[in-house]
């Protein structure tokens, strides 16, 4: 997916992305010459292997914001932190995007169950093998973006058959999905939307389906700078009160509406 | 006379606000001044006395002498102004981190006596003269000489403890002080040679008590002839009760408080001036008997409260900082001891939002959700006061673990900011030495010499062991050589701080040790020769764990990554990274505590133990171990002043990190992994105490009601600090306080205080003491602004 408003632009690439605050670089942290004057020049940085402006060199205006573990060591960080699982809580795998890492994905919502610890994943549901990680779970958090597939193909880059096929899946198959509706201005926020997201919802078994809408935002925004790239979503503007006339409408419809 | 009939509630809380008001105009207090000069009046007449008894005939002229008044809002007779004088540092609006010279010069308070017509700058010399040639003042010069060097920099202090107990009054509550009298003359029959002049001490001292509650009584009386109703019959009221109280035993809430205020008063009047951090102790448990007896409901019951609470609050900024007063807790078989005076207590306090006294909440696994629900409230009223919190089921074994009796365990309560002392039986001299680990890391890397001044303060490389002193065998010896440098320090503290607590002997508080065992030892609390308490130990502050952790931390990765550039990191600590950014930023690029990564929390947790340890190895001056005390009431801000650079990329002179917390803005992975992090401290170590902060946004919490929130306070907050899972065998935290606003919040109620505190106060948080934000100095604004740090709490 590609969509305008993501939050997290850091994860578009699956390689990670250099993210950079031009105002501290200090340009003698990168011995190959990438940044004169306090600006980065990330076309030397395709070529570089040492990265000694995270290593050697590390600073404030340069970071890298992934970081390679094993699954094992995941499940020792885990258990390290069991005293904050107080009260049900637990493990919510999240991104980005998790499933576009399905195989180490299940390996770890495998053991964690296995430790009697609550798993919850937050996805696209975009990955055509989703269901298989069902019972792994005990909330799956899904977005739904839009429900019309050529407007979901135009805006967001790839059509929605297989979230669709997976949402529906999830509604039988699943005891505790979360549907959410990221409500964003000028795609999918006209009441009409609303009316047509709730006639969606109500085909399927919605018993075990709570649905969310959540209000556009531009937290994200300065890391879309901080990586390099153009902030692309220009009509970001959701009015006061819009997500609860939002929500308002969907509960005419009877849905299982939650706010977390 | 039932004191019910005479007020309502309104009437009281009408009365509460003009008394508050009252104080708040009250820019002088000469008071102190006037006992000064009532001792040494008197004090040849008893020169040849046992100081013991000597002192208790001070206290009891002073007593007699001292100009009394009752307030025409008063609903209690008692003061605490005549105590203390306006010059608490920390609360001062001019105060200023770098002119800030410590509270170690007794005479130095002469400089807030503002000449008037009645007191003339001769008076004031000649009683400054006096102090200055007690055997006290020239005592603890020596002791301050002696040590000039390694506190002219803060590498350690020391003080003389005043205030800082609690006293017990619930025997003289219940039976009266004739009964305590009674109990005096039964021991002096049969008490040796020795003890006798301590029992007639603690007597005399506890008539005291006496004189002033029938010179109280006969003013009331008095006024009360003059005064047209309703003043007339309130007058009565005091008059009547004070002629039954403190004498007799208590037999309703209004004399028991009347009474609690009296014994208060002269406690306070014995060390005056100044005895910071006095404190009430279990309150809820103390008066719920009484409140009991005349089954006094609710709202009656926190109306009344009110008057104990404003007792607590003395001049313009409420200058009687520190005194805590706990509720809440379990017993030593885990009931919960929450009770209906519990909430009348928090009534008071949410209803009045003083800035004094502080108020604590004891907690345990089983703390009933009410608790939570009434406390949401206190979060999440934007300037309203938040309670900090104690838990129940680390403190007890870790209080066992270093001595107390498991029958005082669930009367521990709160000294002050956060120690914790057994109530009415502990002297902890709990601010007796202060240790700065980031000025000894300092010294060390610097050849044991001032990176600010040059000056040879501590040992040197060769002093410490170092194999030579080249840069890079310094960096890899740094922390055997920290080890060696703490050690050479805390055995100068230790001999300071008991040479304090020796010079403090000197002045006997035979009222106090009434109420702190002295009836049963005929030994005085401070007494240095015999242990007058069931527990005596002596703290000690230990500030800058943090940086010291982070500096570690940072470098070993230089050693690891660029030990070439050992030598420019030493230059650069000398001269504060001028001109060298890029070491800057590596050096603030390196891992920091607080975020949960293993490495860093380990380093923190070995600092702290071993620290701890080489602390609790110390004896005091009666053979007793020094207590480790992991806190930094705003002397992170000056302490932090002392140092220059360090190797964590901390700016010369910055502000340390505040008590066990992470150095504001280095924890950036939010509340979950900070909690992580301080879990791994041995708080069973800590039996001095620690402290802690949570600056939350209150947007985290969108529940509906205060109740709700509060409830949500306790699962998202507490539960996983304080009652983690039973994975966790370890101890778990014992301490937090919060402050639940945002940067934005408090820049918002400087720059437009009609707006945001049409009252003129705005009541925030440091640590053991509520402040009037509007009060403060730019300085502790800034620290207060700083250290929300809400990026390591984000949920």
């Amino acid at each position: 997916m590609r969509c305008p408003w993501c939050s997290n632009p850091e994860g578009l690439s699956k390689d990670g992305t250099l993210m950079v605050d031009e105002g501290k670089l200090v340009d003698a942290v990168c011995p190959n010459g990438a940044i004169q004057n306090q600006k980065i020049d990330r076309s030397i940085c395709l070529s570089c292997h040492s990265r000694e402006c995270i290593t050697k060199n590390k600073n404030l205006g340069i970071r890298f914001p992934c970081q390679r573990y094993s699954v094992k060591s995941l499940i020792a960080e885990v258990q390290r932190a069991g005293s904050l699982f107080y009260d049900g809580g637990g493990v919510t795998l999240t991104g980005g995007e998790a499933t576009m890492q399905f195989e180490a994905v299940k390996e770890l919502l495998s053991a964690l169950k296995a430790s009697n610890i609550n798993t919850a994943l937050e996805t696209n549901g975009t990955h055509p093998r989703l269901p298989e990680l069902f019972p792994l779970l005990d909330t799956l958090i899904m977005d739904m973006k839009h429900y019309e597939p050529g407007i979901h193909q135009q805006v967001i880059g790839i059509g929605n058959s297989v979230i669709i096929g997976n949402i529906k899946k999830a509604a039988v198959e699943h005891a505790d999905t979360w549907l959410r509706i990221p409500l964003i201005p000028g795609f999918n926020d006209s009441d009409d939307d609303a009316h047509q997201f709730a006639n969606f919802f109500k085909q399927l078994s919605y018993e075990k389906v709570s649905i969310e809408v959540l209000a556009y935002h531009e937290f994200g925004k300065v890391k879309w700078n901080q990586c390099g790239m153009e902030y692309p979503f220009k009509n970001g503007c959701l009015s006061n009160g819009r997500r609860k006339e939002y929500t308002d409408i969907l509960k005419k419809y009877e849905l299982n509406l939650i706010h977390t | 006379m039932k004191w019910q009939n005479v007020y309502t509630n309104e009437e009281l809380q009408h009365n509460v606000e003009l008394l508050l008001e009252e104080q708040r105009k009250q820019k002088r207090l000469d008071g102190w001044f006037l006992i000064k000069e009532i001792q040494a009046h008197y004090e040849k007449e008893f020169i040849t006395f046992d100081p013991e008894l000597k002192a208790a005939q001070l206290l009891k002229k002073v007593v007699a002498e001292l100009p009394l008044n009752i307030s025409e809002y008063a609903v209690f007779a008692g003061t605490q102004n005549d105590a203390f004088s306006p010059s608490y540092a920390l609360i001062n609006p001019a105060f200023k981190v770098e002119s800030f010279s410590g509270y170690c010069d007794p005479t130095a308070i002469f400089d807030d006596v503002v000449p008037n017509e009645e007191i003339s700058p001769s008076r004031i010399n000649k009683i400054r003269t006096y102090t200055n040639n007690t055997g006290y003042v020239q005592e603890l010069n020596k002791v301050y000489d002696k040590f000039r060097l390694e506190t002219s920099e803060a590498a350690f202090f020391v003080e003389q403890v005043t205030g800082h107990l609690i006293p017990d009054f619930q025997p003289a509550l219940v039976e009266g002080v004739e009964s305590l009298l009674q109990k005096i003359k039964t021991k002096l029959k049969t008490a040796s040679k020795d003890k006798a002049p301590k029992y007639e001490a603690f007597s005399i001292a506890l008539e005291s008590a006496l004189i002033l509650a029938e010179r109280y009584a006969t003013l009331a009386a008095g006024l009360a002839e003059k005064e047209p109703e309703p003043r007339k019959t309130e007058l009565q009221l005091i008059a009547e009760t004070l002629r039954k109280v403190p004498h007799s035993g208590a037999t309703n809430l209004f004399e028991a408080i009347q009474s609690f205020i009296i014994l208060w008063q002269v406690m306070c009047i014995e060390q005056s001036p100044n005895p910071y951090a006095f404190s009430v102790g279990n309150a809820d448990r103390i008066f719920e008997p009484f409140r009991a007896m005349e089954n006094c409901e609710r709202s009656k019951a926190a109306s009344l409260f009110k008057h104990l609470l404003v007792f607590y609050n003395v001049g313009e900024r409420s200058w009687a900082i520190s005194q805590d007063l706990i509720i809440g807790g379990r017993s030593n078989d885990g009931a919960d001891l929450t009770n209906e005076t519990s909430y009348a207590l928090l009534d008071a306090y949410y209803e009045t939002n003083f800035p004094q006294p502080i108020l604590s909440v004891k907690l345990h696994r089983n703390t009933p959700s009410r608790l939570f629900e009434e406390l949401g409230r206190f979060f999440f009223t934007p300037g309203c006061l938040t309670p900090s919190f104690f838990n129940d089921d680390s403190l007890f074994p870790i209080l066992k673990k270093n001595g107390v009796a498991e029958e005082d365990l669930e009367n521990y309560a709160v000294a002050g900011c956060q120690e914790p002392l057994i109530m009415g039986k502990d002297n902890g001299n709990t601010t007796n030495s202060w240790l700065n680990l980031a000025k000894i890391l300092e010294l060390t890397l610097n050849n044991g010499c001032s990176a600010l001044t040059g000056k040879k303060i501590g040992l040197s490389y060769a002093e410490l062991g170092l194999k030579d002193d080249a840069p890079l065998s310094v960096l890899k010896g740094v922390r055997e050589a920290f080890e060696k440098q703490v050690g050479y320090f805390v055995d100068k503290m230790v001999d300071a701080a008991n040479g304090c607590s020796r010079v403090i002997s000197l002045l006997p508080i035979p009222f106090l040790s009434s109420f702190m065992g002295g009836i049963e030892t005929g030994v005085d609390t401070r007494d240095i020769h015999a242990q007058g308490t069931k527990y005596n130990g002596s703290g000690c502050l230990i500030h800058g764990l943090s940086v010291v952790t982070d500096s570690f931390i940072a470098i070993d990765s230089l050693i690891k990554e660029r030990p070439e550039d050992a030598g420019r990191l030493l230059n650069n600590l000398r001269n504060d990274f001028k001109d060298d950014e890029t070491l800057y930023q590596y050096l603030r690029a390196c891992e920091k505590y607080g975020n949960n990564i293993p490495e860093v929390d380990q380093t923190a947790a070995q600092i702290a133990t071993q620290v701890s340890r080489l602390i609790t190895a110390k004896k005091n001056y009666l053979g007793n171990s020094f207590r480790p005390d992991w806190s930094s009431p705003s002397t992170h801000l000056l302490y932090g002043y002392w140092v220059g650079a360090t190797p964590d990329g901390r700016k010369s002179r910055e502000m340390l990190g505040y008590g066990v917390d992470p150095l504001y803005g280095e924890a950036s992975s939010g509340i979950g992994f900070r909690i992580l992090s301080l879990k791994n401290l041995p708080f069973e170590l800590m039996n001095g105490g620690y402290a802690s902060h949570f600056g939350i946004d209150p947007k985290y919490f969108p529940e509906e009601t205060m109740a709700e929130k509060g409830s949500a306070f306790q699962k998202r907050i507490i539960n996983p600090l304080f009652f983690g899972s039973d994975q966790d065998h370890s101890i778990s935290p014992f301490y937090l306080y919060v402050n639940v606003t945002t940067p934005e919040m408090l820049r918002k109620v400087l720059a437009n205080p009609k707006k945001y505190a049409p009252s003129g106060i705005y009541i925030v948080r440091i640590h053991g003491t509520f402040v009037n934000f509007l009060d403060l100095s730019p300085a502790i604004q800034n620290d207060i602004i700083l250290r929300l740090d809400l990026q390591s709490t984000e949920m």
